[in-house]
This record gives C-alpha cells, structure tokens and sequence, in this order.
C-alpha cells in the first residue's frame, strides 16, 4: 500500500519537473525577445531603444542564464507566484485562479449531467444485452462520439439563442450561461461513461453476489439496485475523475466560441498575445493539474476497493 | 525431451490455424457497422483525394457579388461571405484535416504499440515506469499540448503532429501492453524462450500478430477523435491558414453569419461528423466482431 503510494508519488514529482522545465523554457526559446515583446505591447513605437529594452531584460532578468532563471521562477511558482502576464499587467496566479474557478464549474456541470443521463442508459442497456435499449445506446453513443462539439455550439446556439431566444449565446453571467456550452462539453463524456457503465454492469450481473442475491429471492431489479450499482459505478468515478482532469484545459474551443473566460481561452489568448509568463504558469497549472488529480484518483482507487485489483488483475 | 519437444510445435500449429480461421470469420461475418462504416470512408476519402477534379469552382474564387447565397443550381451549397462556393471549398478543404489525423493516428499506433509490448515483455522497473507515464499522460487533453506546441513555434504539419502524437501514443501502448501480458504466458511463447529465439523474433513474430486485430479496431475509433481534434485547432485558426480552405476554418468563418445563412456552419460541420462517424463506426464493427469471435473460441 505505501509502496504503491510512494511509488506513485515519486514519479508524480520527477513528471511535474518535466512539465515545469517544458513549459519554462520552450516559451522563451521561440525566438523573440520577451523584453522587446512587452515594451511594444507598452508602448506603440516599433522603433524601440535599445538601452530602454536592455534595462527592461535586466529587470526581468532575462540576460541570466536559463538554468538560473528557471530556478528563480520554480522557487517562486512554488509560493504561488508565476509573475505579472504581459498583455493585462495582472499576476498570472490569480488569473489562473480565477480561470480555474470558471473551467471547474463548467467541467462538474458537463460531468454531472453527463453521469446522470449515463448511469440509468448505461444500466438499462446492461439489463438485455443485444436488447432494443442496447441497440439504441450504442448507436447513441457512436453518433456523439462522432460529434464535433465545434459544430453542437453553433446550432445550439442558433436554436436556443437565436431562434428560440431562451438562452444566452455567449459570456459567463449566470447560471442561464452555463447550460449552452455544459451541453456541447457534455456529448462525449456522456458517450464513454454510459460505455463504461454498460461494460461494468456486464461484470456485475455476471457476479457471482447477483446470483446469490436472486437465490435469496429478491427480484432482478432489486438485486441491481442493491448490489450492483454501488460496484458498477466505480469504474465510472474513475473515468469522471479522467475527463474532469481532461476538461479542465480541454474545453478551449468551447470556451472561445461562448467567450467563456477559462483556463482553455486563458492558455488560447497567451499564445495570440504571446504573453509568455501567461503561457508558462497556464501550461504549468493545465498540465500539472491533470497529472496530479490522475495520481488522486489513481492512488484513492486502491484504497478505497483493494478488492479490485485482484478481481481486475487481467 | 521428445514430447517437450513437441508439444510446442503441435500449439504454434494450433495458433496458426485458429489465426487463420479467425481472419475467415471476420471476413465472413463482417459486422452492419463496419459495412456502413467502410462505404462512408471510402466516400468521404474520395470525395477528399479527388476533390480537385470534383470541385465544380476554383475553391479560392472570389465573387463579392453573390455573397451568402442560399443553395441554387448553379451554387448547391451556397455561397460564403466573400461569394466562394461552399461545396467546391467543402471538397477540397478536408485534405489537411484528414491526411493530419492520419498520419498522428499512424506513429502513434506503431510508438505507442512498440512502446507497450516492449515494456509488456521486460516487465519489472521498466514496465513499472512505462505505464506510470502512460497512467498521468492519458488524461493530459492533447488540445492543450498543441495549442502551447503551436503557439511557440508556429502552425506547421511538423508540430501539429509531433504535438499530437506526445500524447497520442499512451492508449496504444496501455492497450499492447495488457495485449502483451495475455500472450506472454502462452505455450508458444515459452517455447520460443527456451529455444532461445531472439527477442526481436518472439516480438514481431509472436506478440505483435496477436496485438494488432485489437489495436486496429481501436485506432479506428481514435482516427475520428483525431479529426475531430484537428478540426476543432483549425478552427481556432491554429491549422490551415485563411484563404485556403479547411473543414474546421469553414466552421469559424461562417460563426458570424450563423443567423444569414446557417447552411455554411451546418455543412462543413456535418462533414466532419460523417467523417469520423464512419471511422468509429468501423472500429466499432471490429471490436464487435473481435469479442464475438473471443465469447466463440472460448
């Protein structure tokens, strides 16, 4: 059990190194001088002076070697600092913070719905394999899997916001903002968890607890529901964890189409303005985020059920 | 010494044969899914792959006085807001789309498979580390490695498919290892051990025949993925660029002109929707078809 944390654990930390060195560097290796990039964005005067862009790269550092910037920058990253974005002159960690509030929402809104539409379909369709439910879910979820959610937005849109004029068509206001693209987000997660669903429910009527509690005499319906779902959906809360640590970042066409100021659009508007502090502390908190929310429910996984990873073991 | 000597030989028959039969039972029973499936591919590859001798106007062609026209004889689409013909630029504009996906799809399927069946075979701290890897990549979206790749060095072929592909090849190489790990404990296996064939031989000889059905049912499936993907980073405008046409560009042009003239969201849309429906649709016959022949042979 420890060894299997620790494990986890260490190869968690050598990955969030490599991200960060990655996600330092690479920005500032694009050619482009930062120093020149954000007095221009200060100042609309292509012709710079050179001393002027000089004393800025000493201020920010930039004439140091790589290794000794990195080095300042992970020290700093790891109080919460990431710097001051070039384009809005604001700390890039509060940005993000503010960011990640709206993705998260979005993203548990998406899920949510999406494992109360999968959880019954997914069940349903288990009951009467090559049944008419079963028939109708797996084409249900070829078809959303098939779906660009690019191409959902817009003719949701069109249909809630322009036609019918119930529904906002972009901007985070309110609640009413967040049903649009929670929708388009949801299409896929739905597909796979209500596979996922049908395919550990499959285990579970198979089991050997399900017979026994039909034995005992209780109805089909009631040994599903009593002992099956509680084992069915634990494959399902490891997929959810897997898409939530995906959407967190995932969902920028999304974001940029409903003008949602999340991380996606956040990650999407540094590299137009290449705000290269931005892109860092943005890939950083993206990428990292996701490794390190997988490790969480790698590691909760084994604890919760040991159980499964001898039943599993094939 | 006789019968170990055997005994081996008889099952390396055994699999040949059932391999054999295998292959016949998926011709012959080939899933409605992989039929429909197939038909549309090939109907939408010819539809790409032809598209310059198809395409009824010049895709390019301006025309600003018969702009957002809706479908007529002449233009069957319509035309766009610069007066180009929609269905010339849906024809030619999914080259970069398709060819993209694929080519990612490709290297990802041969990296991520040798990757998984080498670390499937060494087993220990290697396997260990792989899989590690694979475990804390497989949630990373590739959308953001591409949008981070792109926005460093610029939209190229190169970085689109390198970036895609850093992240693509971790369910290739989760799904050949566990693929990997069935086999390894096979008789023929371990009579290629103890006569001590090389490595290399028990790999592409051995494990890699048995790996592939599965891997290519599911490359299927993640080709559509990847269109969709490529599609919607085109449509950020970090794809094609402008005044050549592209699938997921045609998307975002026609955004502003969503009330005018829905049809020029719609199509191009819808072609990216048939196109990786009739992918997944295939992988999904294959799959089927794999399980049915599985539940069979047991």
């Amino acid at each position: 059990m420890w060894k299997v944390a620790t494990q986890r654990v260490t190869i968690l930390v050598v990955m969030l190194f490599i991200v960060s060195v990655v996600a330092f560097c690479l920005p500032l290796m694009s050619g482009g001088d930062p120093a020149r990039t954000i007095l221009l964005s200060r100042v609309s005067d292509l012709n710079l002076a050179p001393e002027a862009v000089e004393a800025l790269r000493r201020e920010l550092g930039l004439d140091r070697p790589l290794a000794a910037q990195y080095l300042a920058w992970l020290g700093s990253a790891l109080q919460g600092d990431l710097g001051y974005s070039f384009a809005t002159r604001q700390p890039v960690a509060a940005e993000i913070a503010r960011a990640l509030g709206v993705s998260i929402t979005l993203a548990l809104s998406a899920l949510g719905v999406a494992l109360l539409v999968a959880l019954p379909l997914g069940t349903a369709a288990a009951m009467r394999p090559g049944g008419k439910v079963d028939g109708f879910t797996t084409l249900l979820i070829q078809t959303l899997v098939a779906t660009p959610e690019y191409w959902f937005a817009p003719v949701s849109i069109l249909v809630f916001a322009i036609w019918l004029g119930i529904l906002p068509s972009a901007g985070w206001q309110n609640w009413q903002s967040v049903i649009l693209p929670a929708m388009a987000l949801m299409l896929r997660p739905m597909a796979y968890f209500t596979q996922v669903t049908r395919a550990a429910m499959r285990d579970v009527l198979e089991a050997p607890y399900i017979t026994a509690a039909r034995a005992r005499g209780l109805s089909m319906n009631q040994a599903v529901v009593h002992h099956g779902v509680r084992n069915g959906s634990l494959p399902v809360v490891t997929f959810f964890a897997l898409w939530f640590a995906g959407l967190l970042g995932g969902s920028v066409v999304i974001e940029v189409i409903f003008a949602i100021p999340g991380m996606g659009r956040l990650l999407y508007e540094a590299v137009v303005n290449r705000d290269v502090p931005m892109l860092q502390g943005g890939f950083v908190a993206i990428v990292g985020l996701s490794i390190v929310i997988n490790t969480i429910a790698d590691v909760l996984y084994v604890v919760i059920n040991p159980a499964m990873r001898g039943s599993h073991g094939h | 010494m006789d019968t170990r000597m055997t005994a081996p030989r008889a099952s390396l028959q055994d699999a040949r044969s059932s391999r054999l039969a295998d292959a016949y039972a998926f011709v012959a029973s080939r899933h409605w899914t992989f039929k429909v499936g197939s038909a549309l591919l090939v109907l939408v590859l010819a539809m790409v792959f032809f598209a310059p001798w198809l395409a009824p106007y010049d895709p390019g062609a301006l025309n600003l006085i018969s702009r957002l026209r809706p479908p007529s004889a002449e233009h069957w689409l319509g035309t766009d807001h610069l007066g180009r013909d929609v269905l010339s630029r849906l024809l030619v504009g999914g080259q970069f789309t398709v060819t993209i996906s694929a080519i990612t799809v490709v290297i990802s399927l041969v990296l991520g498979t040798l990757i998984g069946v080498i670390a499937g075979r060494a087993g220990g701290l290697l396997d260990e580390v792989a899989m590690r890897v694979v475990d804390l990549l497989i949630s990373v979206p590739d959308v953001v490695v591409a949008i981070f790749l792109i926005g460093i060095f610029g939209p190229s072929y190169f970085t689109l498919i390198f970036s895609l592909t850093l992240v693509g090849w971790t369910p290739y190489a989760r799904l050949a290892r566990a693929l990997t790990k069935e086999v390894n404990s096979r008789e023929y296996i371990r009579a290629a051990e103890v006569l001590g064939m090389k490595r290399s031989f028990v790999i592409f000889r051995h494990i890699i025949p048995n790996t592939i059905r599965p891997i290519a049912a599911v490359s299927f499936l993640r080709f559509g993925h990847k269109l969709i993907t490529v599609g919607g980073l085109s449509y950020l405008g970090l794809g094609v660029q402008p005044p050549n046409p592209d699938w997921g560009l045609m998307l975002a042009e026609a955004q502003p002109y969503l009330e005018r003239a829905p049809l020029l969201m719609i199509a191009p849309g819808a072609v990216i929707f048939l196109a990786a429906l009739s992918v997944t649709w295939i992988g999904h016959g294959m799959e089927i078809e794999r399980r049915g022949a599985r539940v069979a042979g047991q």
